[in-house]
Order: C-alpha cells, then sequence, then structure tokens
C-alpha cells in the first residue's frame, strides 16, 4: 500500500514541477533566453494569489487567474522595457539582465513584503479522499490538473493559432519571420509575457499546496533549469516530462530505504547527468521550438 | 581632531608639503622632479594618517566602547539578523540612558558599529577583520547563525579580542578550545531535549516519537541529541530520518515516517530544521492525513509568522525557545525582568522581541558586567571576567564553562494555544499548562 501512496505523491509532485518550467521553457526556447528571473516572477504569481486570498477573500483557484494575469502584464513590461534592449546581444547578456531582474525582484519583495513565510490555508487544504491507506489531498490533485491543462493549452495555442504560430516563426528564424511580416518586438512581448503567466500560475500552486518567502526564489529557477535540461526544449509536453521525470527522481530516490530522503536532491541531479550524457537534448527535445 | 596638528610630531607632514613644492620649482627639473615624485606622496600619506588617526580612534581616545557586530540585514537570514541588531542597539540605548559602563571612576557610552554581512559566512569573516583591523572596535558581538559564528571566531582568537555571542548553538562553536568565543545561549543539545522533556512530563505521556531532521550540521546535532535523549527514557523512536535542508517537498519523508510505527501515527513528530520545513511539514501532514499526538519543532513555533502562515494548524504545535517574555527571572541588569524587556523593546520597535532579539541584547549585557568587574577595558582582563562570570539576567542565568557555552540556563517549551505563544515548560517558568493530546487536523 505504501508503493500506491508514493506513486500518488509523484503524481503530484511532478505535476507541480512541470508548471513550475512550463514558462522557462517557453522563453528559452523561443527567445533563446535563459530567465533567471524566472523564479522570483514566480515568487510575485505567489504574492499575487497569497493577497487575493487573505485582503480579498477570493478563492485560491481564482487567484491563480488573477497571478497569470498581473504576471502577463508584468512580464509584458519587462520585456517591452529591458530585454528588448538587448535580444541580439550574445546569451551572456540577457544572462547577466535576468540575473540582475532576480535580484531586483527578489530584494524589493523582500522590502516590500518582509522576509517572512506565507501560505494560503483554504478551507479546501484538508480535503481528503481515503482510500484503503492511500490519501489523496483533493487541492493538490487539482492544481496538479491545472498544471496539465495549462501545458495542453499552451501546445494547442503554439499549434493552432495564428499568434502561436507567429511565436513559434520567430523562434525558428526571427529574420525570415520579420520579412513575413511579423512584428517581433510584439511577438516576444507576448512570448515573454505568456512565460511570466505560467510562472505566476506555478507561484500561485505553490503558495496554495507549500510555502514561500522571496528568498525562495533561486530554488525554483533551479529547478525549472533542471526540469527542462531533463524533459528538453522545443515543445510544453518537455517541461511535464521533465518535471514527471524530476519529481521521480526525487520521490522514487527518497522512498528507498537504502539512499533515503538525505540524497533525495542528489539523485535528482544525478539522473540530470545520466539524460545530458545519453540524450542531451533532454526525454522530449526538438531543434527548434516547433 | 583639535589637538593634532598642534603637536609637534605632526608638524612635518603639514608644513612640509608646500615647502616641497616650492623647492621643486627652484631645483633642477629631474632632480627636483624625483623628489616631489618621492615626497608628495609620502606627504599625502602622513596627511591621510593624521586625518585617519583622529576619526576613526574614537575606540580608544574618547570615554566611548565600540562594540562591533557584523550581521545578516539582506539575504536569507535577514529576518532573523535583523532581530540580532534590534538588540544590540537596545541594549547600548539602555545602558547609554542608564549612565553607560562604568570602569573605575570613568563612564564609558556604547556604540554599536555594525556591517551587513548578506547572509554570507565569508562576507561576515571579512568584515570581523575589518572591525578589528580598520574600526578599531574593543569589543566583538557575534554574527547571526552557527555558521558565520563559526568562522568569526577563529578572527577574534586572531586578534585575542573576545566575542560575546547569541546565535550559534552548535557544539563545534566551543569545541575549539578558543579562549575568546562565549555563547550566552543554551547549546545545540537542549534544543529539542526540552521539549520531548516536556512531552514525558504528561499524564500519559506519548510512547512513540518520529524525529525528522534537515541536513546542515547543526540539525542533526540536535537530533542526534534527542534520539540520545529519548532512547535513554524508554520513547521510542520510530523513524529517524534527515531531509535536505531548506527542502521544499517532504511528502517521501512523512509518507515513510506515517507507516514506521506498526500501530499507526507514532504519537509525537518531532522536527529538527528551520522554519519553512517546519510549515511544510505542517501543511503536507494535513494534507496526507498525518494526525499525531504532539508536534515539535525546534526552529519555527517561536516565531510571529509560525503563526499567520498555518493559522488555526498552528495550534497545539510545541516548540522550543532560548528566552519567552513570560520567563520569570529577576535580573541584575539593566532590563530586569522579561516583561520590562519586552515592554521597551515593543516601544522602540513595535513588534514583540523574538528570543533572537532577547539573547543578541545579552550579549551585551556580558560584557557589561565582565567590564565593570575587570574595572578595565583591557581584551584580556576583559576576557578573563567573562570567563568567570555568574550573573542573573532578565534572559537567565549568564555563566560559562570552560568551553565558552551556558550550561546553566535551561531552554523553554512553548505551545501555541488558541494563536498565542505560551511557555508550558519548565513549570517554574510557565505561564500555561500543555495541551495534549492534538485534536485531529479541521478541529484545531
Amino acid at each position: 500500500m505504501p508503493n500506491a501512496q508514493i506513486l500518488v505523491n509523484w503524481l503530484l509532485i511532478g505535476s507541480f514541477y512541470a508548471a513550475v518550467a512550463l514558462g522557462f521553457s517557453l522563453v528559452w526556447g523561443i527567445m533563446n533566453i535563459v530567465n533567471l528571473a524566472h523564479g522570483s516572477l514566480l515568487i510575485l504569481g505567489a504574492y499575487v494569489a497569497y493577497f487575493a486570498f487573505t485582503a480579498l477573500h477570493l478563492n485560491p483557484f481564482i487567484g491563480i487567474i488573477l497571478a497569470m494575469l498581473a504576471l502577463f502584464v508584468v512580464g509584458w513590461l519587462i520585456q517591452y522595457i529591458a530585454i528588448n534592449r538587448v535580444i541580439r546581444a550574445p546569451l551572456l547578456v540577457t544572462f547577466m539582465l535576468t540575473f540582475g531582474l532576480d535580484l531586483l525582484i527578489t530584494n524589493l519583495a523582500q522590502q516590500f513584503f518582509t522576509a517572512n513565510n506565507r501560505a494560503i490555508n483554504s478551507s479546501l487544504a484538508g480535503v481528503n479522499l481515503t482510500l484503503g491507506a492511500i490519501v489523496i489531498p483533493v487541492q493538490n490533485v487539482l492544481a496538479a490538473l491545472i498544471a496539465v491543462l495549462l501545458t495542453a493549452a499552451l501546445s494547442l495555442f503554439l499549434a493552432r493559432t495564428r499568434t502561436g504560430n507567429a511565436i513559434l516563426a520567430v523562434g525558428m528564424d526571427r529574420d525570415a519571420a520579420r520579412l513575413m511580416g511579423i512584428n517581433i518586438a510584439r511577438t516576444y512581448a507576448l512570448t515573454f509575457a505568456l512565460g511570466a503567466a505560467l510562472a505566476g500560475a506555478a507561484g500561485a500552486m505553490l503558495a496554495m499546496t507549500l510555502q514561500f518567502q522571496p528568498v525562495d526564489a533561486g530554488q525554483y529557477t533551479l529547478f525549472a533549469f533542471v526540469i527542462v535540461a531533463l524533459g528538453g526544449l522545443g515543445t510544453p509536453w518537455g517541461a511535464l516530462a521533465g518535471g514527471l521525470l524530476f519529481g521521480l527522481a526525487t520521490t522514487l530516490s527518497g522512498s528507498i530505504q537504502a539512499i533515503g530522503p538525505g540524497l533525495q536532491t542528489t539523485v535528482a541531479f544525478a539522473v540530470l547527468v545520466l539524460v545530458l550524457v545519453l540524450r542531451p537534448r533532454g526525454v522530449l527535445g526538438k531543434a527548434f521550438y516547433s | 581632531m583639535a589637538a593634532h596638528p598642534g603637536t609637534s610630531s605632526s608638524s612635518f607632514p603639514v608644513t612640509s608639503a608646500p615647502a616641497v613644492l616650492a623647492h621643486a620649482t627652484h631645483a633642477r627639473a629631474p632632480r627636483g622632479l624625483l623628489r616631489l615624485c618621492v615626497l608628495l606622496p609620502l606627504a599625502l600619506a602622513s596627511l591621510l594618517a593624521a586625518c585617519g588617526g583622529s576619526s576613526g580612534g574614537g575606540g580608544t581616545s574618547s570615554n566611548t566602547l565600540v562594540f562591533g557586530a557584523p550581521v545578516s540585514l539582506t539575504g536569507s537570514l535577514s529576518h532573523e539578523g535583523t532581530d540580532t541588531l534590534n538588540g544590540y542597539k537596545l541594549w547600548a540605548e539602555t545602558v547609554n540612558a542608564k549612565g553607560g559602563i562604568k570602569v573605575g571612576n570613568t563612564s564609558y557610552q556604547v556604540q554599536i558599529k555594525s556591517f551587513d554581512d548578506a547572509s554570507n559566512p565569508t562576507t561576515s569573516t571579512q568584515l570581523t577583520r575589518q572591525l578589528i583591523t580598520q574600526d578599531k572596535v574593543n569589543f566583538l558581538l557575534g554574527p547571526y547563525g552557527t555558521t558565520a559564528t563559526l568562522a568569526d571566531e577563529t578572527i577574534a582568537q586572531q586578534y585575542k579580542i573576545p566575542m560575546v555571542e547569541g546565535n550559534g548553538a552548535a557544539h563545534s562553536i566551543f569545541a575549539k578550545s578558543n579562549p575568546y568565543i562565549f555563547g550566552v545561549l543554551s547549546p545545540a543539545s537542549e534544543y529539542a531535549k526540552t521539549m520531548l522533556q516536556a512531552a514525558l512530563a504528561l499524564p500519559t505521556p506519548p510512547k512513540t516519537v518520529a524525529i525528522i531532521s534537515a541536513n546542515d550540521s547543526f540539525s542533526v546535532e540536535v537530533a542526534n541529541a534527542a534520539k540520545a535523549f529519548a532512547d535513554s527514557n524508554n520513547l521510542k523512536v520510530t523513524y529517524f530520518q534527515q531531509y535536505p535542508a531548506n527542502a521544499t517537498d517532504l511528502t517521501t519523508v512523512l509518507t515513510a515516517l506515517k507507516t514506521s510505527n506498526s500501530g499507526g501515527v507514532p504519537d509525537m513528530i518531532l522536527g529538527s530544521g528551520h522554519e519553512n520545513e517546519a510549515i511544510v511539514t505542517m501543511k503536507q501532514a494535513k494534507q496526507l492525513g498525518i494526525n499525531a499526538k504532539l508536534y515539535g519543532f525546534t526552529v519555527g513555533p517561536a516565531l510571529p509568522d509560525f503563526i499567520t502562515t498555518l493559522g488555526g494548524d498552528s495550534n497545539f504545535v510545541l516548540g522550543s525557545s532560548q528566552w519567552t517574555p513570560q520567563v520569570k527571572y529577576q535580573g541584575q541588569d539593566v532590563f530586569g525582568t522579561a516583561p520590562n524587556f519586552e515592554q521597551m523593546y515593543k516601544a522602540k520597535y513595535n513588534v514583540e522581541p523574538s528570543y533572537q532579539a532577547a539573547e543578541s541584547a545579552a550579549t551585551g549585557l556580558a560584557f557589561q558586567f565582565a567590564i565593570e568587574k575587570a574595572g578595565s577595558i583591557a581584551p584580556d582582563k576583559v576576557r578573563d571576567a567573562l570567563a568567570n562570570l555568574d550573573v542573573m539576567t532578565f534572559y537567565g542565568e549568564l555563566k560559562f564553562d570552560a568551553s565558552g557555552a551556558n550550561v546553566t540556563k535551561p531552554m523553554a517549551t512553548i505551545q501555541i494555544q488558541s494563536g498565542q505563544v505560551v511557555t508550558v515548560f519548565p513549570s517554574d517558568i510557565a505561564n500555561a499548562q500543555l495541551k495534549y493530546p492534538t485534536p485531529a487536523f479541521g478541529s484545531r
């Protein structure tokens, strides 16, 4: 019976990890920007959901939508004001820029919101389904479903809509896309804003199911990086595969007596090394984000 | 500053710089230039030294004692670091308002010189060195946390400046035979023991306990001491496990913990780690429907945001605390009692004092008593007085063993009851009864 519980734990945390990495994967794949501010955008999303719950008394799932809307605007502004100016610069420049943004956002959050730990305690948090010895927390299941839905929605949006196709086209060949009449600056702003909105959604799920404070930002950026490297760039499903693989590595290694939870991060990173050696593009990686 | 230029020894640099310039214009160019090149920097350097010496010499020349403190005001430890500095500052203000530290017939005002180490132990050591060599502080107050304290105490020893710290409790700090380090707080071995003692003092005590800990050295040390205490007191440890420090997800640990005891969930869950892990433990225990009779965490419950973050789920949780505003010591110090300290702290900072703030203020008290007893501000004399110190303060008894640790003061067990922190153990300082057993999640 504990094995079934481990399976449940894995699927729930793995889906959350997928949500953490989804926006990061989009921005990296299309814009070739390793967005080091991803974690701090995620934490901003957590604050939006937190204040929507504590100050406005809104359902945390409405908080997810609010966090996405707010972070969409923040992402658009960041791209428009800062990143568009260095978009053709070498990778190192955008690296430094997003690193600076990360420090800025994290420290501003610490200044205005304090370093206190926070979490959302909704009445749904204690609702479980019990099947024999297995306990399934309903709120986490809903959050996991939303994570999968967001992945599917992003995939459909990119494949089926004109705007989505424009984003893919810019990712494949910026200059050719421009010649076809696509507004590059606006497409980049939209892409980054979408990435930020997805980070916001993950932040809202974080506030709901776990807890957060400003300095946690770096850890979630690292998670996103590892998950995308595991799952592969090029498709939103890569983030889901990477999230599930990362979750599997931590959950399973922690549950095996001989390894134990103390080494679960070590095992997850060892799996990363293994995947990079055997399949450098990641599990589902493609050459282009298409 | 005013006294310096008048003395004969310093007249050379001040008067000679224009003279050199005047001379240079008359002499043949190469030789003059050469002399100018050699003498002008020399003259400037002595001028700078003269200025620097008089403005930075406050530590020794006037009646001010400067206490250096590297503290974490930004980064991951900024919360605790700010409390630390607040404690230091409140002590300095209070002492100064009451006439300063008396050495013989001289009264010294206290000044705190602090820098932000950005929660980085390496920066902390650089700042400690800078405080000693450039800022010429008289004495050192500790940084926040075990890691920084471990690093900084070696600098203190190197320059033979005593350091009294209140925020590093690991055994390793006191295991280095460093005569210049003193800790006012109870050492690591006491952190979990007090909660287990409180639990065992119940009429129907818990019979089984699961001990989980972060894998940093301090948390492991605390957990090992807890296991040893439980083993020797007939409290069965059904699960003993480390997880990575700052873990964001503990479902694996909690799932294994749940099935570790053949008779269901262990009676007590004891966590040795950090506040964020304590919060995650409680949140995920609720998600996984794990209802123990008692929960205890070494770090977390004493901090105000533990209650605001968890809401009703924080009720009945035990914590250990170096100090609470309810302790009943009658001190000989400038604060006198815990309620008085609490009142003064709230008046200045508008928040309840954490134990970090109280123990930081207590480090200043240790220095104050030692300096007055030594009748001297010489670092070695003060060190010797610290080693022989035995005074009662609002924080508890300050008495150091040969290693510099304070083993006399007990730790307190606190419990959150109806959203308020109360002291439940030991009984002579408690202001409430321990509530037990904990009802299931949802009815707390």
